[in-house]
């Protein structure tokens, strides 16, 4: 029998339904959590704002990546057609000119980078792939990808309190409050 | 989120225009349009041939630009019936009210039918009836053979879908434009007076008749003591209909109206070219209409800045569109480089017009591009109208550089001793620019304002219109 500590992820609650799922996470939005986040099967409108969510920096990271894109793609269309082997076609110029030739590279690199940009940078940002999550260890939690609404208050929030929490989270109507404790590692 | 918005918020009889406040703003217009008209009528018609001609492009010009606009309040009607869309119950009345302006511009498209106007602007009507003239085709020969001609139209449907091959149609004026116009008698299947004439009446009838009706069954929900979806099933039926009719429309009068100005050019791209550009900018003349009638104190509650949100995405989306079609064009003429394409593209970048052309990329697409990228200001309606009345100015310069570039060119071909020989510009000519611009725009405005008090400003018996006022995206 082992006697190692684990340590405590967290509280996991289950919501009757959408909507009072959305009603609690605005209260846990008012009561200033900050380390905390919800789970349902379908993309909820106006979830964002209940929970007080910031934009994503995503879209800057994907600006300047289709920037990038159009750079490079301007570079090695200029590079290769005017600099090291100016091509003459159809009396068209070799120089600065011939920019309307480049754009659908332009166009296509941007639209690439920017892809890539906004795939992995999505991952990243979710810090994604990962091999486990603490949640994965509530039986109850797999019910979040079929019928199941659930906030998660995690207990490296500053407001986080054994008992304190767990009351917080019964006066916002969560149901089956369950204690969460990370796998040894 | 703001409040929820119920059925209590909304009026029974729905929300009405006090039309005491707009009764000035529609008189002024209305007295512009009529002292414009006048005007216009007298520089089109009775003025020296120079002003004549002039005139004739300005007219041409003013009159596409408002086409546009009102083109796009129907296509914007039509696609949200046909797409069953939940959001813009709350602003398709705006929608069709700007479409419903469209019949009424057939006022001002009747100087275009009238040969007067044509032989400045038309070449190849000049040709033809030079033809008739020249070889005294009598009127009754002329229509036997335009009926038979028309007979023979359909036939050729029939003998290419069996047989694959066509017969041309003999007749005086074939011969005629074969011996003096080689290009014109190619054409003349499409490029003949009486199937224009068929054209025009066609595109002020046909769609005239879908916003009509389409409105119709919006404002009967208005009054139903029963509302339910019968409507909506109904306009959505119909609007699937009316699409191809609209496809059709853009794309003749374009042609007709358009490209007709130099009957050797050609661009398959041309017709998508232009509803980009109508799509655009009808959809900033709906978001300024909205925004002005909330600074009104009407929509309060079923409209809110994420309408404005979805409207500022369509805003950008058309911008992109834009400049992807209008690059197409360009880029596909530029590479092949064949002369008879060209020469749209070397007139606008002779002279002065390049500056007017390369100013198109950075100021329709450019600054637009990066601009409505902002999600932000799209929430913001006031910033958001902004932005949509510096599109219409845009759109301005894109129908002011389609048309008015070919003005010197034609009018110094057909009388250089009254027009002076070729040139990229007219000195002067642009004063009768504004004038027919100011007197459509004022028409235009008068007969959307008129439409505005007509009925309710919302479908307030619609049954998604809590649906739209809840609107989260």
């Amino acid at each position: 029998m082992s006697t190692t500590r684990k340590k405590v992820y967290g509280y996991l609650a289950e919501f009757k339904s959408a909507s009072a799922l959305y009603k609690a996470a605005e209260k846990v939005r008012d009561a200033g959590f900050s380390k905390w986040d919800c789970y349902s099967p379908y993309p909820i409108h106006g979830l964002d704002a209940a929970m007080g969510l910031k934009r994503s920096i995503l879209p800057y990271m994907v600006f300047c990546g289709g920037m990038t894109g159009t750079t490079i793609a301007f570079l090695l269309a200029y590079t290769t057609q005017v600099v090291i082997y100016p091509t003459v076609v159809q009396s068209k110029p070799a120089n600065f000119f011939t920019i309307p030739a480049f754009f659908p590279i332009m166009f296509e690199l941007t639209i690439l980078l920017s892809g890539f940009t906004t795939l992995f940078g999505l991952l990243a940002l979710m810090k994604l792939p990962r091999l486990n999550h603490p949640l994965f260890a509530s039986k109850q939690f797999e019910r979040s990808t079929d019928d199941g609404f659930f906030i998660a208050l995690e207990a490296r929030d500053p407001k986080f309190s054994a008992q304190g929490t767990k009351d917080f989270l019964g006066e916002i109507g969560g149901a089956s409050i369950e204690l969460i404790e990370e796998e040894p590692a | 989120m703001a409040h929820h918005v119920t059925s209590h918020d909304i009026p029974v009889n729905g929300e009405h225009l006090d039309k005491s406040k707009i009764a000035k703003v529609k008189t002024i217009a209305l007295a512009i349009m009529v002292l414009g008209g006048l005007l216009s009528m007298y520089l089109l018609f009775l003025a020296p041939a120079k002003q004549q001609g002039e005139f004739a492009y300005s007219w041409v010009f003013a009159l596409f630009y408002f086409f546009t606009l009102a083109l796009g309040g129907c296509f914007w009607t039509l696609l949200h019936n046909v797409s069953n869309s939940g959001w813009g119950t709350s602003v398709r009345r705006v929608m069709e009210n700007v479409g419903s302006v469209f019949p009424w511009l057939s006022i001002f498209a009747l100087p275009l039918a009238c040969p007067q106007v044509q032989k400045y602007l038309f070449e190849w009507m000049k040709v033809h009836r030079d033809v008739i003239e020249h070889h005294h085709i009598g009127t009754g020969t002329l229509v036997i053979e335009w009926l038979s001609g028309a007979g023979n139209w359909v036939m050729n449907g029939f003998r290419y879908l069996t047989t694959g091959n066509t017969v041309p149609q003999g007749s005086a004026i074939s011969e005629g434009l074969h011996h003096s116009n080689h290009l014109l008698f190619s054409k003349q299947w499409f490029m003949n007076l009486p199937f224009w004439y068929v054209r025009l009446a066609l595109i002020f009838i046909c769609l005239g008749y879908a916003i009509n009706r389409l409105r119709k069954l919006s404002t009967a929900q208005d009054t139903d003591e029963n509302p339910g979806t019968s409507n909506l099933f109904k306009a959505r039926r119909a609007s699937a209909a009316f699409l191809p009719i609209l496809a059709l429309t853009v794309t003749f009068a374009a042609y007709d109206w358009l490209i007709a100005l130099d009957y050797t050019w050609f661009s398959t791209m041309y017709g998508v070219y232009i509803f980009a550009g109508s799509a655009i900018n009808s959809m900033a003349v709906i978001i300024i209409t909205v925004t002005l009638l909330r600074r009104a104190g009407y929509m309060k509650h079923v409209v809110t800045p994420e309408h404005f949100h979805i409207m500022g995405k369509l805003l950008f989306a058309f911008t992109v569109f834009w400049a992807y079609v209008t690059f197409s064009q360009f880029f596909l003429i530029w590479y092949a480089n064949i002369t008879e394409e060209t020469k749209y593209f070397l007139i606008r970048n002779t002279g002065n017009w390049n500056i007017a052309s390369i100013a198109l990329v950075i100021m329709h697409f450019v600054l637009p591009f990066v601009v409505l990228l902002q999600q932000w200001l799209k929430k913001r309606p006031v910033l958001l109208s902004c932005v949509a009345a510096y599109m219409l100015l845009v759109h301005i310069l894109d129908l002011y550089l389609i048309v008015i570039p070919e003005r010197g060119i034609s009018l110094g071909k057909i009388k250089p001793e009254v027009f002076g020989d070729i040139s990229i510009s007219i000195p002067g000519a642009w004063m009768g620019d504004i004038l027919a611009f100011v007197t459509i725009g004022a028409g235009f405005l008068f007969f959307l304002l008129r439409a505005l008090g007509q009925h309710a400003l919302y479908p307030h018996r619609d049954p998604r219109i809590l649906e739209s006022a809840n609107l989260s995206n």
